[in-house]
């Protein structure tokens, strides 16, 4: 089988998934800048991603991280272990604890399904307090120089 | 209006709710741009994403693609309202006007109950096929479910779901998606409520 084309030392071949694989973990630090420029990168205005005075009045002690954005750091994690021949083809999340500017979120995956071709992943992102996130994601190889 | 906290008013408000599933939330919504390199860039450098497939015509097509793709959790972005039409549904919130819509009724009378605060819990998103910049998306999206009033850790408030279907130019299926949000009534918020909004 011929290798992925990926980004350097990041080279998976779907073939070789075999579940309860784990995926290398990524730490993200979370700072103000990130979460706002996410939520405004995905046209989102909502105060509670960028104005803390605001986030407090609807009870929350500061601004936190969208859904989308989460969302959008869940594609990276995934694709950064699978490399760029991979396409997602399903994603269902469950945000726990809200990511504020400070944390730093600890991504994780397992390999928890190989059917055929599709391989399902279990990806949870922790923050101090608890897990952020955990989702299930579903992707495929896209073919080209991935088979 | 106070927050009715009395069963009678309780039942009221659960009556209203269940009223609205199944409804249409708003008519479609069609994006304001095609899909396109600039909004793709700017959402890839936000996350750090490096992917390649997303700015890169010929790394993409070494995948078998036909050229660069958008990163499969941007697809609400393309059907984001923009930043006037942002203010304008805050304006209108802020000053109870409702407008002729089942979503724009629903949050009316959700923001009467003191149930204000709104916070995403869970998105499901099935992606059909992926994006190509040039693509033209359409959102329909419909009030699937609407929880009973429950107590949570954020405060007192209710679950949406709403069922979302993207289609493109053509009206082929791109993404499917179930979406759940609470909106609730902050612990924080003063007793005499309708205080609230920017």
């Amino acid at each position: 089988m011929s290798e992925l084309v990926s980004a350097p030392g990041i080279t998976v071949s779907f073939p070789d998934c075999q579940v309860g694989a784990q995926l290398p973990a990524l730490d993200l630090p979370l700072d103000r800048t990130t979460i706002v420029a996410t939520a405004i990168a995905s046209q989102d205005f909502e105060d509670v991603h960028h104005d803390p005075g605001k986030a407090q009045e609807r009870g929350t002690p500061d601004i936190f991280m969208s859904i989308n954005s989460t969302n959008g750091f869940i594609d990276r994690y995934v694709t950064d272990w699978s490399g760029p021949a991979a396409r997602i083809t399903r994603v269902g999340l469950r945000l726990g604890v809200p990511n504020f500017p400070g944390d730093t979120m600890r991504l994780t995956g397992e390999v928890t399904g190989v059917d055929g071709d599709a391989v399902t992943l279990r990806v949870l992102g922790s923050n101090d307090r608890g897990v952020h996130v955990t989702a299930e994601v579903t992707l495929v190889p896209t073919g080209g120089n991935a088979r | 209006m106070t927050a009715g906290s009395s069963t009678e008013a309780q039942a009221g408000l659960a009556e209203q709710l269940t009223g609205f599933v199944g409804m249409e939330a708003e008519p479609p919504r069609v994006a304001r741009y095609a899909v396109n390199e600039a909004m793709v860039r700017n959402w890839v450098e936000a996350h750090d994403d490096r992917n390649p497939v997303y700015v890169d015509q010929a790394r993409a097509r070494e995948t078998g693609r036909q050229g660069i793709v958008c990163p499969p959790a941007m697809i609400s972005t393309w059907v984001m309202a923009g930043y006037r039409r942002w203010r304008e549904v805050h304006r209108l919130r802020s000053e109870g006007i409702v407008e002729d819509f089942a979503y724009s009724r629903l949050l009316n009378l959700l923001d009467q109950a003191g149930y204000t605060s709104v916070v995403a819990t869970n998105v499901e998103q099935e992606y059909h096929r992926e994006l190509h910049p040039g693509d033209h998306v359409t959102a329909h999206f419909t009030i699937e479910s609407i929880s009973p009033v429950k107590r949570t850790a954020l405060g007192e408030g209710c679950f949406l779901t709403l069922h979302k279907k993207y289609v493109d130019q053509a009206g082929d299926l791109l993404v499917e998606e179930r979406f759940r949000l609470l909106r609730f009534k902050p612990k924080a918020a003063e007793p005499a409520a309708g205080e609230d909004k920017a």
